[in-house]
């Protein structure tokens, strides 16, 4: 049975670890061994691991081993690793998953090492606040990122219209890739069918003056915002604007495997972070602009932890972990390193240093960022556990609705019943 | 799998039947030593977790913390309260009763074509046929399957039958026991149906089918129990997710859906051992039915 297997696994794991544990270092300063484990790509691996050959080349008895995976794998890798006893010491975090891990008392509160161990001077201090939950510090932001419409300015040159930019609307985005569309034969669609993500529906939310969650971290929208959301997507299906039923994919196969990446849509919404990755499949060829709004105040879009970084509540290397995260954050040399593969640098001292110097993908998204910050708010609460089976579960229902297996009425009930269950 | 080496296919028999009685054995324990490596694996890596998840599935238990006693809630809450876990035993039975059937007639038509082959020209299409049964498994076969069907997998009412035909098309394993299970057929058997006037048709179903019935079974159950755990290639083609809209929500993507990425280990225990206890019952009944089918040499 396969299942058992996966348990039996889990045990052997368990086992393994506990027999094994008792060598690592635990005195402050002696020698230690960690292991850092982050979502991302090639392109992020390639820096990352630069980045920690530097640190162990200044922290000789610090020995780290490293491993990457794309964003879902590596959730259902972490959480069976954590369950075997045998964590990672330095886990990059999701702000969508930070509940979920945090509210099981697996990660470190950092709050007495804040300041300190971990330098926190240089920093913008409303944005260390993302990686607080319940008054514990269980993480720290590791970039800042927006939500961002990546796009192929040929195309849109092609089809005479305009760049996305600032003060466009939905209207505005549905005739442009109606257009698109239309000069290209409908082989290549105008636009990536949004319908089911989360993140463009928080950011649409967010246009008028709502949330994704309540305070008390219910659902912070009604059956008629999430049906209005899923209208704009079939209406922009009904005007041949955007991708076949068949493309429907996801942000989380990575931007290599999206519509825009493998060239089968001219723009779809994203995160500037993801450029990198859009990039190496298509490179020079793209751009960031602004996500359309109807609002004239408000983008929707915000100042989000792109990713953050946790230590294990169960390491056996303390210090050395946090002295990779604080390296990692501040460090100049591995600021230089890592540049903006994950967004804007958190401590603003680097993100200047690095802003000095810009190239290629860094560049991109520096300016993007520089083109919206005075509309960019305040990032919201981290979600509440059950965001991760929301997500999917959004994911789902519109695909069913993209299929024509329910209409739009049958999907909002279904969705509003599984998503009460989900977060209660 | 363990139950290759417990359910012998008959054939055996006609062997057995010619060796000399067994003598008593005294000394048990150099058997038992000999056993140990299984035995330490069977129950540290089998039994003991089927233990554990036994009692697991009667508790919350999340992955992190200590789990804690709920009852049957598990269970009931199943049938209950979760329209995606009747889905999942939706594709999953349509998936049984569909590819088991469909490979394991494949397996026959192969196996009777290879049987008809001699010599060298035998061992090469043998192998041929064999080598997608033994990349089968493999993650690299199911991406390239999800490759090549590209637009198929991407929608609903093709996804399953694109990973239907996939297994269907890994049918290596039953065909190579059907080809044993074929060349045991007495050859004299054949002639004399042969010397009588009957013909092809007429000895395939009044002697060859008969005969390799016994192998036919083995095939039946062990492809049946596999195709209830069948995960890999409907994880990898539907991108670990059972979609497009959860039309190969197959029920060991969902259980581990429920364990490593909702963390409901408790809940994902029970669904294993629905499973456990559906495929037990099913092969039960499978092997009452054997008795009206199911032809072994020495019945009259």
């Amino acid at each position: 049975m396969k299942a058992h297997k996966v348990v039996g696994l889990l045990i052997g794991a368990a086992l393994v670890a506990s027999g094994c544990g008792g060598g690592g270092g635990t005195a402050s300063g002696g020698p230690a061994e960690i292991k850092f484990v982050w979502w991302g790509n090639d392109d992020r691996a390639k820096l990352t691991n630069e980045a920690v050959k530097l640190f162990q080349e200044r922290n000789s008895n610090i020995k780290v081993t490293t491993s990457f995976q794309n964003f879902q794998t590596y959730f259902e890798k972490l959480s069976t690793e954590i369950a075997g006893g045998n964590a990672p010491d330095v886990i990059q975090m999701d702000y969508r998953y930070l509940n979920e891990y945090a509210g099981r008392n697996v990660l470190l509160d950092l709050t007495p090492n804040l300041g300190k161990e971990i330098r926190t001077a240089d920093w913008n201090q409303g944005f260390i606040g993302s990686g607080k939950l319940n008054n514990k510090q269980v993480a720290m932001p590791l970039a800042q990122n927006a939500t961002a419409i990546a796009y192929d300015p040929k195309l849109f040159a092609d089809a005479g219209v305009e760049e996305p930019a600032i003060g466009w609307t939905w209207q505005d985005y549905k005739d442009r890739a109606g257009k698109i569309q239309a000069k290209n034969e409908n082989k290549i669609a105008g636009s990536t069918d949004f319908g089911g993500t989360e993140d463009v529906f928080e950011t649409w939310l967010r246009q008028r003056g709502k949330k994704l969650y309540a305070d008390d971290g219910k659902l912070g929208y009604t059956k008629d915002d999430l049906k209005a959301f899923w209208q704009l997507s079939k209406d922009f299906r009904d005007a041949k604007a955007t991708t076949p039923p068949e493309l429907v994919t996801t942000l989380n196969a990575g931007a290599e495997q999206s519509p825009l990446g493998k060239k089968l849509s001219a723009s779809e919404h994203s995160y500037d972070s993801l450029f990198g990755g859009y990039n190496t499949v298509r490179p020079n060829e793209l751009k960031l602009g602004p996500y359309p709004s109807d609002s004239k105040d408000s983008l929707g879009s915000y100042r989000k932890p792109s990713q953050l970084i946790s230590v294990s509540a169960r390491t056996k290397a303390k210090d050395a972990s946090i002295k990779l995260v604080d390296f990692l954050l501040n460090d100049p040399d591995a600021g230089k390193i890592l540049g903006a593969n994950r967004g804007l640098p958190a401590n603003l001292k680097v993100r200047e240093q690095v802003s000095q110097n810009l190239t290629g993908t860094n560049k991109v998204i520096f300016e993007y960022e520089k083109s919206v910050d005075a509309k960019l708010g305040d990032a919201p609460a981290a979600p509440p556990k059950g965001d991760g089976a929301i997500y999917k579960l959004m994911q789902r229902t519109h695909e069913e609705v993209v299929f024509g297996k329910k209409s739009i009425d049958q999907a909002l009930e279904d969705f509003f019943g599984e998503a009460e269950r989900a977060l209660s | 799998m363990v139950l290759t080496e417990r359910v012998a296919p008959a054939p055996v028999k006609s062997v057995a039947e010619g060796a000399p009685p067994r003598r008593p054995n005294k000394s048990q324990g150099v058997a038992y030593l000999f056993l140990a490596p299984w035995l330490l694996g069977a129950i540290g890596l089998t039994v003991a977790p089927m233990v554990v998840s036994l009692y697991l599935s009667f508790t919350d238990y999340d992955l992190f913390n200590t789990p804690n006693w709920v009852g049957v809630d598990n269970y009931v809450k199943l049938f209950s309260d979760d329209p995606r876990y009747l889905q999942s035993v939706g594709v999953t039975l349509r998936y049984v009763a569909v590819s088991v059937p469909l490979k394991l007639l494949l397996a026959l038509g192969v196996a009777l074509l290879l049987n008809s082959l001699r010599g060298l020209g035998q061992a090469f299409f043998r192998s041929a046929f064999y080598a997608p049964s033994l990349l089968g498994a493999s993650v690299g076969l199911a991406l390239a399957w999800r490759a090549i069907f590209d637009t198929w997998v991407d929608t609903p009412d093709m996804a399953l039958t694109t990973i239907i035909l996939l297994s269907a098309w890994q049918f290596g394993a039953p065909m190579v026991i059907f080809l044993a299970g074929l060349q045991q057929i007495p050859r004299d058997m054949l002639d004399a149906a042969e010397v009588d006037g009957a013909g092809w048709w007429r000895r395939l179903f009044s002697i060859v089918l008969p005969m390799l019935s016994p192998v036919m079974f083995f095939n039946l159950v062990l492809e049946t129990i596999h195709a209830f755990q069948a995960f890999t290639q409907a994880f990898v083609v539907s991108g670990g997710r059972g979609g497009p809209a959860d039309s190969t929500l197959f029920y060991t993507l969902y259980l581990y859906e429920r364990g490593f990425t909702e963390f409901r280990m408790g809940s994902a225990s029970a669904m294993a051992w629905v499973l456990l206890v559906v495929i037990a019952v099913i092969t039960a009944v499978l092997f009452r039915t054997s008795r009206y089918w199911v032809f072994y040499g020495d019945e009259r």
